[in-house]
């Protein structure tokens, strides 16, 4: 369970929160405190006041894997192979071993004709499932994925989703604008103004949110 | 006023793109998969990237905007405020517009990644263009935010706007549909014939196609008309 308590840092305000293992989506209005929200759960900021615990441990004490909705921001290496190697090489693993899971993250997620592609060279989207199979390749207990589907189309979100579901991530928190993909979480955060205001499995909490645009599409047709 | 594409080819390694096509006025649509060349292909149009081949003509048009898939690209002012008036806008009005307002000495870069595209957008669509190149201009935009944009993109009773965009969910009513398959820019038509070929529509577009009750246009309201039709006849 990730234990969140008396949490303040900036105008996110959260006195208390568990998120059970699963998959946790964020959504709510631009600049809300959402990518706040998970840069504190990823353990690159820090509260101000308060605590997040992850299975009774700091963020930085645990395994994560952080993809940013921008990935340019991150990019280390010149080759596609390069950059999904990095957290590998950045842990001594060894170089057979290394080769190896590089390829097998890359076909996870799709892009194992892209590994040999200059960075600088990719597209939006492809930049994300370069950053996406960096996260995924040392098998983190946490992975934090900040609005990755912005930048994917249908095929790609659906392959990755399936990706997501196989990662072996106890705990999976990303923050999307796509309320269909929100729709199938085990827990759904809605922040508003720095506040987590509706909490709980995706039916109670977008039922709070009826007659809103953040209201699945899909469900507004079953009406 | 058109924009002729004329036996375009764009080569890269171990990728390529071939285009021709015809635009007319209106809104039109352009899907594809990710690194299909849709960018590539609006910074092409824009004249910021050569084709290997072919030609681009602009014909009665004369004010072209590019707006890039990350806003961050675009900043050239200090300040929120500074960067309305590098646009030669009225800051208020546009940061009222943006809700945005009370953040007119904060930098650009503070602000989160929905609220800098907001402002960008902003600042876009009250320029006057002849033609409007919006490369996924959905992309970090909340639910909200997407339908104004589109309501907003719907009030342009001028000139060409094309959007490069793999958006599923919220779209304007547009003209015309083009996707790119396997390397080529693909006509798919006027609207709302352009339905039927379209390989990238959404699902639940596919899915009121195929019982017979495709929506008029893309609309989110279009969508639940056909929606509730289909609901009502089955």
């Amino acid at each position: 369970m990730i234990n969140i308590n008396a949490l303040r840092f900036r105008s996110l305000e959260i006195d208390h929160l568990n998120l059970p293992p699963g998959i946790t989506s964020i959504i709510g209005p631009n600049g809300s405190g959402k990518t706040t929200f998970l840069r504190l759960c990823a353990g690159i900021a820090e509260p101000e006041s308060g605590a997040i615990l992850i299975d009774g441990v700091s963020p930085h004490q645990t395994e994560v894997g952080w993809v940013n909705e921008f990935p340019d921001k991150n990019i280390l290496f010149p080759t596609v192979a390069n950059e999904i190697a990095s957290t590998l090489r950045f842990a001594f693993a060894p170089c057979e071993d290394i080769d190896r899971m590089v390829t097998a993250t890359a076909d996870l997620v799709g892009i194992n004709h892209l590994l040999s592609r200059d960075m600088r060279k990719m597209s939006g989207g492809e930049k994300v499932l370069v950053a996406l199979a960096a996260a995924l390749v040392h098998h983190p207990a946490v992975l934090v994925l900040d609005e990755y589907d912005s930048h994917l189309d249908m095929n790609c979100a659906a392959l990755v989703e399936t990706a997501l579901r196989h990662s072996g991530a106890t705990y999976i928190i990303r923050c999307t604008q796509q309320m269909e993909t929100a729709a199938h979480s085990d827990c759904l955060l809605y922040i508003d103004q720095g506040k987590v205001l509706h909490a709980g499995t995706p039916a109670p909490v977008f039922a709070s949110l009826s007659g809103t645009a953040f209201y699945p599409c899909s469900w507004r047709c079953r009406k | 006023m058109k924009l002729v594409l004329d036996s375009l080819v764009v080569k890269r390694e171990g990728w390529s793109l071939s285009v021709n096509g015809t635009f007319l006025p209106g809104v039109h649509l352009v899907s594809g998969d990710v690194g299909s060349g849709k960018s590539t292909l609006a910074q092409i149009i824009a004249g910021f990237q050569k084709p290997a081949h072919g030609t681009v003509s602009r014909e009665g048009i004369s004010k072209v905007m590019l707006s890039m898939q990350h806003p961050e690209y675009h900043i050239t002012g200090l300040t929120v405020e500074k960067e309305c008036a590098s646009w030669g806008l009225n800051a208020p009005d546009i940061l009222a517009s943006a809700m945005l307002s009370g953040k007119e000495e904060e930098s650009p870069f503070t602000l989160s990644r929905g609220e800098l595209k907001r402002l960008h957008l902003a600042c876009v669509l009250e320029r006057a263009t002849d033609l409007l190149l919006l490369d996924e201009p959905f992309s970090s935009l909340d639910c909200a935010e997407k339908e104004r944009v589109c309501t907003r993109i719907n009030q342009k009773h001028y000139g060409i706007t094309i959007i490069f965009t793999h958006e599923q969910t919220t779209f304007p009513r547009v003209d015309h549909i083009w996707e790119i398959c396997q390397g080529c820019l693909v006509d798919c038509g006027d609207m709302p014939g352009a339905l039927e070929r379209w390989q990238h529509a959404p699902a639940r577009i596919q899915d009121l196609i195929r019982a017979h009750n495709g929506p008029r246009n893309l609309t989110t309201r279009d969508i639940l008309e056909a929606a509730w039709q289909t609901h009502e006849s089955g």
